[in-house]
């Protein structure tokens, strides 16, 4: 038996450990595609450990969150900096996700031109971004102070949508979802 | 099949993600609450690997106790073993049978409890060595006769389990009518238990027969102090208290004197603290949800976008097939071009211009019985 609190702490080192590989190897494979690293033969090898990294910070990230609402002091998010943990561990996951699945259903013409190298790079390196952020606030939480302290970042600010905008977000970002899966599912097709 | 197999990854899934919040056992504590025994037992995990806590605890209050005037009980807690974390939670119950067994559900009000709340169940860290602690409870009865009070506690140990335990017997008091005149605080009367930093502190006291009142308040150094007391209207009183700089927790009472025997009620917590923070949690979940499906959307759309247009598949090789296309076309294109080279003496008999584009080849090679073989 371990607290919520100490399975906490493993997700998130899971999360941390994974995404930080895989934004090192989508650095890694942008350097590639612009020849600024001239290892061409290592871009399938970047390319999959990205994308297998992405993929296991994306299967703990659940893990991470919700153990973190469960082992949160007190009761319900009584914290600013609780409330931008969410909001940035979700944004990382939704970057992530599309990251996965463009990979997935396009297979490696996501780096066949330069633009759609550019979108799928800066996705997973978003997302990478979005999880340190995310560890960054739990330490200034846990413990007063953080590596990226140094940024000076404003936790304790939050900027909290009305609810219908966020209504609309919503919707919105599933239908461009459902759409993008379905052309996605018609480019594949014919792969 | 497949759809099978994806139902049992997610049902697996969902499965490993309630583990994390069921199974775990909390020994960083649950925070002070209104809890039940029930929460004793389970807090910790499942009631059923609970061990016996080996504590001795004893509850004592005073010998009378008068309706709607606030008394205090008091735990005292010995014997104490914890886990290295040194957490213990501590319960005032009024019944052992798990549920409903909360004061308030005996008709009883908690004005203040020692952590600074008006709630049942608290939690303590001891300092290292310590393995016994003294707790108490302000509380107000709102109906005469008797009332038996308990009190549990649950707390880690050297081992992983959990353990739990609860007070030998209980703590009998029976509430009596107050008497005629007596000075006391007024019935609908509850004390503040926050106050906010850097802020001073009015603090109105509410009383009935009471002519003159004196207010002392005591800090962590556990010296008393008095405080000016101004009238603010009839058994209304008015105290300020300097404001607190820093996270701190004052105890105070108040003596009161009229025509009655002179009363002194008990210390009440009053702790200083940060303005809450406080946020509807459905419009933060409605939001990080929002924010996931519009990120993971708009990655998605724009991947389409750029990657669909220039994809490569093993069907598109367009600039082969096309090249490889022209030339054949060409050739027909040639060959049908090309009108056989007319005989010497022309046409033969019979044949259209049209016949002889079409078939001129075929009658020189001799297939229809002329030609140049």
């Amino acid at each position: 038996m371990i607290s919520s609190a100490t399975f906490h702490v493993v997700t998130t080192e899971l999360v941390v450990g994974a995404f930080s590989v895989s934004g090192l190897c989508f650095t890694l494979c942008l350097l590639v595609h612009f020849d600024i690293l001239k290892q061409a033969s290592w871009k399938t090898m970047f390319d999959h450990v990205a994308h297998f990294t992405l993929a296991f910070g994306l299967a703990a990230t659940p893990f991470a969150i919700l153990s973190g609402i469960s082992s949160s002091p007190g009761e319900g998010m009584n914290s600013p900096i609780l409330v931008n943990k969410m909001f940035l561990s979700m944004t990382g996951f939704g970057f992530a996700l599309g990251c996965i699945i463009g990979r997935w259903r396009l297979g490696a013409t996501v780096w066949s031109t330069t633009k759609s190298s550019v979108l799928h790079g800066s996705s997973g390196l978003a997302a990478c971004g979005a999880m340190l952020l995310t560890a960054s606030a739990g330490g200034t939480f846990t413990r007063g102070e953080s590596l990226l302290d140094i940024f000076h970042l404003p936790y304790e600010h939050v900027i909290l949508f009305p609810v219908l905008l966020s209504l609309v977000t919503l919707i919105l970002g599933v239908v461009m979802l459902a759409l993008g899966w379905r052309r996605m599912a018609v480019a594949s097709s014919i792969h | 099949m497949q759809f099978q197999h994806r139902v049992r990854v997610v049902t697996l899934l969902v499965f490993l993600l309630f583990c994390s919040a069921f199974g775990a056992a909390e020994p960083g504590g649950n925070g002070d609450g209104m809890r039940d025994m029930q929460c004793g037992g389970a807090c910790h995990g499942d009631a059923s690997i609970n061990e016996t806590s080996e504590a001795i605890l004893s509850l004592s209050s005073q010998d009378t106790i008068y309706l709607d005037i606030p008394t205090t009980l008091t735990l005292t807690a010995t014997n104490l073993e914890t886990s290295p974390t040194r957490l213990i939670g501590l319960f005032l119950l009024t019944d052992v049978t798990g549920h409903s067994d909360t004061p308030k559900d005996a008709g009883w009000e908690i004005l203040s409890d020692e952590n600074g709340g008006s709630v049942n169940y608290v939690e303590r860290t001891l300092s290292s060595g310590q393995n016994e602690t003294t707790i108490s409870w302000v509380v107000r009865a709102s109906s005469l006769g008797p009332t038996s009070f308990y009190a549990a506690i649950h707390h880690g140990g050297a081992s992983s389990s959990p353990f739990f335990g609860m007070t030998a017997r209980s703590l009998d008091v029976s509430v009596e009518p107050v008497p005629e005149d007596l000075p006391r605080l007024a019935a609908d009367y509850t004390p503040p238990t926050k106050r906010l930093l850097n802020t001073p502190t009015d603090l109105t006291i509410l009383t009935e027969y009471t002519d003159t009142l004196e207010f002392e308040w005591m800090g962590d150094d556990g010296l008393v102090r008095n405080s000016l007391v101004n009238t603010s209207g009839e058994d209304s009183w008015t105290v300020s208290l300097p404001a607190a700089l820093q996270p701190t927790t004052i105890q105070w009472r108040v003596i009161m004197e009229g025509d009655g025997p002179a009363q002194t009620s008990p210390w009440f917590t009053l702790t200083a603290e940060q303005a809450s923070w406080e946020v509807s949690e459905n419009a933060v979940y409605l939001q990080a949800f929002a924010l996931l499906f519009m990120t993971a959307g708009i990655v998605i759309i724009l991947q389409t976008r750029y990657a669909s247009t220039n994809q490569i598949s093993k069907y598109d090789h367009a600039p082969a097939v096309l090249e490889s296309d022209a030339s054949d076309v060409d050739l027909e294109t040639t060959v049908s071009n090309s009108v056989a080279p007319l005989p010497v003496g022309g046409l033969p008999d019979g044949w259209t211009e049209q016949q002889w584009e079409w078939y001129g080849y075929d009658y020189l090679a001799g297939k229809y019985g002329g030609g140049e073989t």
